[in-house]
């Protein structure tokens, strides 16, 4: 855990729930460096997208992240070990809040999370036809008929 | 996983996969094979958008896909998106004289590679006793190369380009006997086809970094098949190759030879060599076992 000479910061959630954090972890997140950068950070980082259910997980990442980070480029057994810890991580959530932590690392910037949930997205809806896709997660068809031909021989060659 | 979702109830709980923005769809998109990103174009404008992103597709595409534009005239490249390059490099490009054709793989974007026999060295090719060039729908090159009879049997063949690093399968696609069409059905002749199974023909290859493999075949039906088993394109599998660094660009020789003067063979067709990425066929065979 971080010393208590380390900087650190409080980030509350848009449910007024407040998390205490270093530094470090803060800077995970890119959105909330620009404002420890910025100088704007004297107080609570009020995050107005994100719950405090959502932030939790994500403070949770951030942490694992800090801590376990693989020591260098060549550190595969530090990597490996990362990206099981990241497996199991995500295998406790439901899509639903799957997409919540998709929209909110894309909202603080974590580069990391997004690419790990847009992963577990892709792992899901994998071998699926667009129309199961669109039935189980309600996607709302804004196309015109027009447009569907169009998409249909913009697409076709990949069916060759 | 995924027991509640907003549309399950027809409420909305929480956000779906029809919320997220364009650039989390792209990101998506990355661990997804092409195949699948054109299908799944039909969802809404963001999947469409997040489809045709260059992003996306400068992923999916091997990484001296310049190489491959370089055969094409410029005007074919010029303008197009990355997704577009995709599309036209996964359709065979021809190259030196149209005896050669690279593309890449639609589910993986490697880079994979054919050679007719119109573009290998073959003893005796111009003597018309020994082979002939049999022009055919069954080749990609539309042409074959026929053996009646020869004692000396030697086909070599060479290549040199930018292959991403890699393992790569080069294999020979024979056809015992020669076929035609009769009333629209496919018949095999075999009043040529002797020889071969007195002695195995050799295939090896080498490369430029010091690699080399070979192996031996008898060009017979297979133990246990009947004479029909003899009526396809069979690809006799030459070996494995590596390419750790795509520069300097890597030559591979091949050879297929049968070289015992004691004895003459005949009666086949020669069509090409493949060079593809082990994963790609590994594939062909997951799907052909599916089917």
């Amino acid at each position: 855990m971080a010393s208590s000479s380390t900087n650190k910061f409080v980030l509350k959630s848009n449910d007024d729930v407040s998390f205490e954090v270093t530094e470090a972890v803060a800077r995970e997140f890119q959105v909330i460096a620009h404002i420890i950068d910025d100088d704007c950070a004297k107080k609570a980082i009020p995050l107005s997208n994100v719950t405090g259910e959502i932030l939790s997980k994500m403070i949770e990442y951030g942490k694992k992240h800090i801590e376990e980070a693989p020591v260098d480029e060549e550190d595969e057994e530090g990597k490996k070990k990362l990206q099981i810890w990241d497996e199991e991580f995500m295998k406790q959530f439901n899509m639903e809040i799957v997409f919540q932590l998709i929209l909110a690392s894309n909202y603080l910037n974590n580069k990391g999370l997004l690419d790990l949930t847009c992963c577990t997205v892709a792992d899901h809806i994998k071998d699926m036809t667009p129309d199961e896709v669109r039935t189980l997660f309600n996607v709302k068809n804004d196309y015109t008929t027009e447009e569907e031909e169009e998409i249909r021989k913009e697409n076709s060659w990949a069916f060759e | 996983m995924g027991s509640s979702f907003s549309s399950a109830n027809g409420s909305a709980i929480g956000p779906s996969l029809g919320d997220i923005p364009e650039s989390c769809v792209a990101s998506v998109f990355l661990h997804l094979p092409p195949p699948e990103i054109c299908n799944l174009a039909r969802l809404n404008r963001a999947f469409r958008g997040a489809a045709s992103s260059d992003s996306v597709w400068e992923k999916k595409l091997p990484r001296n896909y310049q190489d491959l534009l370089d055969l094409l005239p410029l005007e074919r490249y010029q303008s197009l998106s990355k997704k577009d390059i995709f599309a036209l490099l996964s359709r065979p490009i021809p190259f030196d004289d149209g005896n050669k054709e690279v593309w890449i793989d639609r589910l993986t974007g490697q880079v994979c590679m054919a050679i007719s026999a119109k573009g290998m060295a073959i003893t005796g090719i111009e003597d018309r006793r020994y082979w002939n060039w049999i022009a055919t729908e069954e080749s990609r090159f539309h042409v074959v190369a026929y053996l009646q009879q020869i004692w000396w049997f030697e086909i070599d063949g060479m290549i040199r380009f930018n292959l991403p690093p890699g393992i790569y399968c080069l294999s020979f696609r024979i056809h015992l006997g020669r076929f035609s069409k009769r009333l629209g059905r496919r018949v095999c002749h075999f009043e040529h086809t002797h020889g071969w199974e007195l002695k195995p023909v050799r295939f090896s290859l080498s490369t430029s970094d010091g690699q080399e493999t070979s192996c031996e075949y008898y060009l017979t039906a297979k133990e246990g098949e009947e004479m029909s088993g003899r009526e396809f394109w069979r690809d006799y599998k030459v070996g494995e190759f590596v390419v750790s660094c795509s520069e300097p660009s890597t030559e591979v020789r091949w050879s297929m030879k049968q070289i015992d003067c004691t004895h003459s063979k005949g009666g086949i067709c020669v069509d090409s060599v493949f060079i593809i990425p082990t994963d790609v066929k590994q594939n062909k065979k997951r799907k052909a076992a599916v089917k």
